[in-house]
């Protein structure tokens, strides 16, 4: 990887085989979340913290700063305007994503990526053909496959790590804990340091973590084959739409029924939601959710993070409250 | 001008008489509505503008007949094409106008309440908070169908889906494609003909009925854009008595009226007006207006008049769309729809401002950061900095369009009065 050749990324419907088969190296970014309020300049306090904590660290680093995002949500469709501003010599990308995963959501995914792929053969010359996509999927495949066989046994902190670190991050995990109860974790994104250190502080042992830097990343396999192009264009867009959803997503029901068949077959004795401020997909998911795990008697504890979660300490009482009750 | 004392005397008198007493059993029976319609039509409610009488009344109307259940009822939010449900024999139903309806009554705090009770959270949009309070204690007509569109914002596609299960109603996202893709009108234009057929299934219309009463609706939907670019020709002059306060609240005819007798008549009557009426006469500083305002509070507004200062335009409430062809209603609905400057990245809608800077040649603005709204807050750093570019001075107000215990009014007349005062 070179720094001309690599390129950020932000949300798990990323098309990541595609951007490998452009010869681009992906890396997740997280952001430096003890930075985030340096980005209130630019993008509203009320806004994702996440979003701007990966602004935050990117202005303070030198460029190139290439990146790609989903248009999955009101803060990362700012967070790519504020970017495209700031970075203006760079490769700045806002890929768009339905929300219905049916045949129309399926038909439009599938243009993008089509757009996506000309945009891409005409920034670095690269023909992208379907045999390039199909061995890049492969190897993402084969990752994903990996990180699955890494992570059994690990839990919490370190398995949020391993998870980060096959994403693109640095952190090494640590031997995991293996006493407490054991729970699973769901929400949007969470910070390695923060609120899973406190759930294990409290008693808590986080066996499945359904979060966009966890294991939903890896809960669903996106590898199609075929020679043509715009076949295999069209199977991929399916098998996106099929993955494990998070709360934007509209088939809730689809996303409720995964948790619990999740919780069920990890052997959780609850769920912890713990998502980010000011995520509106989250926000709006939960009251439906708990009415949901309610009817299935699976006990829930809503925590709330603001990414840097200097505050973990005071959420120790409720997890512990929360894990006795369990 | 502070609020007109006829106008405020009407509110007080329709709170203390039906608003305080409502419950969710009299909102549904015809004796109420048959008294909202006197109400409405005696001395006590002086419009500013003749047009006001004829959107109140098609509101009226529409809303009464969504609670006796006279017609399908369609929940849609703010991009959602009205010209789509009312061409096809329907009721739209706008909740986010609603919450602004409960807001401007000094209601909305009890339903926001309600919403945060049950589990959401008071960092959301509180139109969506109001409103899900609302339906949650049986206050919003029951939908047969919930359409929401992915834009402008989140909330909309999310809350529709709680209500549309506490409902038991089917819910439709359209998802608008990106601008400038090949096959985005396409794509779009597909969508919305699915959920016009499912439209006029509820309505019991065949397909050359469904037609007919979307070329119909077309029809007009195109007369009231012919008044309304004239609206905006004479909205451009120095001596235009239409201020934006009042404009602003135009935003309910732009959405929810298109497409009816009603919504032309309306942008008919105020050109006519508009062109009798006299001039303001006077040489006051032009404001461009973004965002929402707070419907609950004329404070922002008395603060303006007392520095001579006017809202010459707002950003909701002008044309951006070409006229449509009635043979055609999908294409031209989608490109209607798609080509919205809300819709994909915040250039368009920087444009959008910049053109109606230009236009209106203004010599300051001001966005209204409405507490939870991500599309609109998230921008408006950027907004202001392209209007500084230009040389046009920008004020960026926190608050919140719904709820009044969010609005610091001592903070935000101070920042005000500040900014009044560099403008000159």
């Amino acid at each position: 990887m070179t720094p001309e050749n690599k390129i950020s990324w932000f949300c798990t419907y990323t098309p990541l085989e595609i951007l490998d088969a452009a010869g681009w190296h992906p890396v997740r970014h997280f952001g430096d979340p003890d930075l985030l309020e340096s980005a209130d300049e630019m993008l509203h306090p009320a806004i994702c913290p996440y979003a701007r904590a990966c602004l935050s660290q990117e202005l303070r680093q030198e460029g190139p700063h290439h990146a790609f995002f989903v248009n999955s949500c009101d803060a990362m469709r700012r967070l790519y305007d504020v970017w495209k501003e700031e970075f203006q010599q760079d490769f700045v990308y806002l890929m768009d994503l339905p929300r219905n995963e049916g045949v129309w959501g399926r038909k439009l995914l599938a243009e993008e990526f089509r757009h996506l792929i000309g945009v891409l053969e005409d920034h670095s010359g690269v023909k992208i053909t379907a045999q390039l996509i199909q061995a890049a999927g492969m190897a993402r495949e084969e990752a994903r496959l990996a990180y699955l066989e890494s992570a059994k046994g690990l839990k919490g902190r370190a398995r949020l790590e391993a998870a980060m670190r096959f994403q693109g991050g640095t952190e090494q995990p640590e031997p995991s804990s293996r006493k407490g109860r054991p729970v699973v974790l769901t929400g949007n994104l969470l910070n390695p340091t923060g609120i899973i250190t406190s759930l294990e502080q409290a008693g808590a042992m986080v066996v499945w973590m359904d979060l966009c830097n966890g294991d939903r990343s890896f809960a669903s396999s996106t590898y199609v084959e075929g020679d043509d192009l715009a076949r295999l264009l069209d199977a991929m867009a399916a098998r996106y739409l099929e993955k494990h959803p998070c709360a934007r997503m509209q088939d809730k029901g689809r996303h409720y029924q995964l948790l619990v068949d999740r919780v069920r077959s990890e052997g959780a004795q609850g769920v912890i939601y713990a998502s980010l401020k000011f995520c509106d997909s989250y926000l709006y998911d939960f009251p439906l959710l708990e009415e949901r795990l309610k009817q299935e008697g699976i006990p829930l504890l809503r925590l709330e993070s603001d990414y840097g979660d200097g505050h973990v300490g005071q959420l120790l009482t409720r997890v512990e409250a929360f894990i006795e009750m369990i | 001008m502070p609020e007109h004392g006829a106008h405020r005397e009407l509110k007080e008198e329709v709170k203390d008489r039906f608003l305080d007493k409502l419950s969710p059993s009299m909102v549904r029976s015809k004796l109420f509505w048959a008294s909202v319609e006197r109400l409405s039509r005696s001395r006590l409610n002086r419009p500013q503008w003749k047009a006001d009488r004829v959107s109140l009344a098609h509101f009226l109307r529409n809303t009464r007949d969504a609670y006796l259940k006279r017609a399908p009822v369609v929940w849609t939010n703010l991009l959602v094409p009205s010209e789509l449900v009312i061409g096809l024999g329907c009721i739209p139903f706008y909740p986010e106008m609603a919450a602004a309806a409960v807001a401007a009554a000094g209601l909305a705090p009890r339903f926001i309440d309600r919403a945060i009770e049950i589990g959401f959270s008071s960092d959301g949009c509180s139109y969506h908070r109001c409103l899900l309070g609302c339906a949650i204690e049986g206050f919003l007509p029951e939908p047969d169908l919930l359409i929401s569109l992915n834009y402008p914002c989140d909330s909309a596609p999310l809350s529709f889906g709680y209500a549309a299960g506490l409902f038991n109603a089917e819910q439709v996202i359209i998802d608008i494609p990106m601008p400038g893709r090949p096959s985005s009108r396409a794509l779009l234009a597909a969508q919305l003909e699915e959920v016009a057929m499912k439209m006029a299934g509820l309505s019991g219309l065949k397909e050359e009925e469904m037609m007919r009463g979307l070329a119909e609706s077309i029809e007009l939907s195109n007369q009231a854009l012919g008044y309304l670019c004239k609206v905006e020709e004479l909205r451009k002059r120095d001596d235009c008595m239409l201020d934006g306060k009042d404009a602003m609240g135009n935003i309910s005819v732009l959405s929810g009226c298109l497409g009816s007798q009603a919504g032309a008549e309306f942008y008919r009557l105020l050109l006519h007006e508009l062109e009798e009426r006299g001039s303001v006469g006077e040489d006051s500083k032009r404001l461009m207006w973004m965002h929402l305002k707070p419907w609950y509070s004329q404070a922002i507004f008395d603060v303006l008049d007392r520095h001579g200062v006017r809202v010459v335009c707002e950003e909701y409430t002008h044309s951006c769309w070409e006229a449509m062809d009635a043979g055609d209603p999908f294409n031209s609905l989608a490109a209607k729809v798609g080509n919205h400057f809300l819709v994909g990245p915040l250039e368009r809608r920087a444009s959008h401002l910049v053109r109606l800077a230009d236009n209106y040649r203004v010599d300051g603005a001001i966005h209204y950061n409405h507490w939870g709204c991500r599309q609109s807050c998230g921008g408006a750093v950027h907004i202001k900095r392209e209007l500084r570019r230009r040389g046009i001075p920008t004020l960026l107000l926190d608050g919140d369009c719904v709820d009044h215990r969010e609005y610091q009014e001592g903070q935000i007349s101070t920042r005000l009065e500040a900014f009044l005062e560099s403008l000159n």
